[in-house]
């Protein structure tokens, strides 16, 4: 393997007896290290979404709070109408009956409002089921569906997102991980489009694989760059936005994880198109264990 | 969409804001504790539309929305009714771009989601004031311009008379 590169370094001496030990303890440092990168990838990733969140959960709070503090302020108008018009023994005042009618009108938006914090929080924990680590049965549409509606947090407003999903049996796969794959694809398409632009989430079922395209209407990848970036540590973004790890995780995610296949068709101007494909069930890997 | 308020000469509040529950909540609130005419609008260029033609006391705008933001919905409300006073309603998160470009187009007041019903109000109040001030204060100017150049006329053919 490439560790062999290492051995010539090393005092041949020396290295006879401790080489298995001390090339196990290596390679295990390297996995931890990679394990740490790609957590601290997502934690990444994670806190850019967050301020896109705050900002999508406070129009609805706002809306709550000061629907609420309507409520009360009315309900004691209302309360006070009454009690006149039961004093002098008179029918209900025609001011009451609009209080009323508001109120409910309310209630409605007030609901409204509750389901849509509680869809945006609920895609956040689906998202972050970091220690989902154990093989599974997933629909993989609630799983992109789910990274678009917490991604969208940050680009809803000016791209628009298409979704052409086939008919597709559940997949087996790491479900953590995958969200990971998707939400950096999504990300990615979504930073290509300058303004305003469109993604297509497509899936369709190819014998024994299901293939998975996310398509934008971006700025496609230079020709000097589409060698370079699956590479670990390669970014075109600016400090602080791009960790240069994203597609390498995605494409061992999907290609040395799930035995998958990652590829790209893209056109300056035009956008660009990635293609995922994976196996519909996981082959037993003994030796993995 | 436009949904029309009270009319007969009260106070004319525009809110703009591309997420319709934050219309609704704004009018009930502002409907049932004020008479002013309230124009709601989810599509900030019908706003535009609206604003070319009606003349508005305050326009309240979120910053974020599809086809233009909020501060370029204050500018061309800032050139079509310069004396219309301008408020933002923004959230958390584009706080930083909304504040630099808080003084292109003067903003009477800034306001962060989720905004608190009480201070709303006396911003609107306020707003409503500083707005009717400077109408009042435009045909002050328009009178005492009239009045000087009668009193020119007067003048001149005084001169006239006795020379």
């Amino acid at each position: 393997m490439v560790l062999g590169g290492l051995n010539n370094m090393s005092d041949p001496a020396v290295m006879d007896e401790g080489k298995g030990a001390s090339l196990d303890a290596l390679r295990e440092e390297i996995e931890l290290t990679h394990r740490k990168l790609a957590e601290a990838h997502k934690m990444a990733s994670l806190g850019r979404l967050s301020a896109g969140i705050v900002h999508e959960i406070n129009t609805p709070i706002g809306s709550i709070l000061s629907n609420n503090e309507t409520i009360r302020r009315s309900l004691e108008t209302l309360k006070k109408l009454v009690a006149k018009s039961q004093s002098e023994g008179q029918p209900l005042p025609e001011r009451a009956t609009v209080i009323l009618d508001t109120l409910a009108n309310l209630t409605d938006i007030d609901k409204l409002a509750c389901e849509r914090i509680y869809a945006v929080i609920r895609s956040l924990k689906t998202f972050a089921r970091v220690n989902e680590s154990d093989l599974r049965k997933v629909d993989l549409h609630e799983t992109i569906l789910n990274t678009l509606k917490l991604s969208g947090c940050v680009f809803r407003r000016r791209v628009t997102v298409i979704t052409n999903f086939a008919d597709l049996p559940e997949i087996e796969c790491y479900p953590g991980l995958m969200n990971q794959a998707f939400l950096n694809l999504i990300v990615n398409a979504a930073q290509s489009i300058q303004d305003e632009g469109t993604i297509t989430v497509s899936t369709r079922l190819d014998g024994d694989s299901v293939e998975i395209s996310i398509a934008d209407t971006g700025s496609g990848i230079p020709p000097e760059v589409r060698k370079r970036i699956f590479v670990a540590g390669f970014t075109t973004k600016p400090i602080g936005e791009g960790t240069g790890l994203g597609l390498s995780l995605t494409r061992e995610i999907v290609e040395d994880t799930h035995g998958g296949k990652i590829w790209f068709q893209t056109e300056l101007g035009k956008g660009t198109t990635f293609f995922v494909r994976i196996p519909i069930q996981q082959p037993r890997r003994q030796e993995q264990a | 969409m436009d949904q029309n308020g009270k009319g007969h000469g009260q106070p004319v509040v525009v809110i703009v804001d591309d997420e319709e529950m934050v219309i609704t909540s704004v009018r009930a609130f502002l409907s049932l504790e004020t008479e002013y005419d309230i124009h709601g609008f989810t599509d900030p260029e019908e706003a535009v539309r609206f604003l070319e033609t009606s003349p508005a006391d305050v326009i309240v705008s979120d910053y974020l929305m599809p086809k233009m933001n909020g501060i370029q919905l204050l500018g061309k409300a800032k050139q079509l009714q310069p004396e219309a006073a301008r408020v933002l309603l923004t959230g958390h998160a584009d706080k930083q771009s909304a504040i630099q470009a808080i003084n292109e187009v003067g903003l009477f007041q800034y306001l962060e989601k989720p905004w608190d019903n009480s201070q709303l109000l006396l911003v609107i109040q306020s707003a409503i004031e500083r707005t009717q001030l400077f109408r009042s204060l435009r045909e002050k100017i328009t009178e005492l311009d009239a009045a000087h150049g009668s009193l020119k006329d007067v003048q001149s053919r005084l001169l006239r008379a006795f020379l």
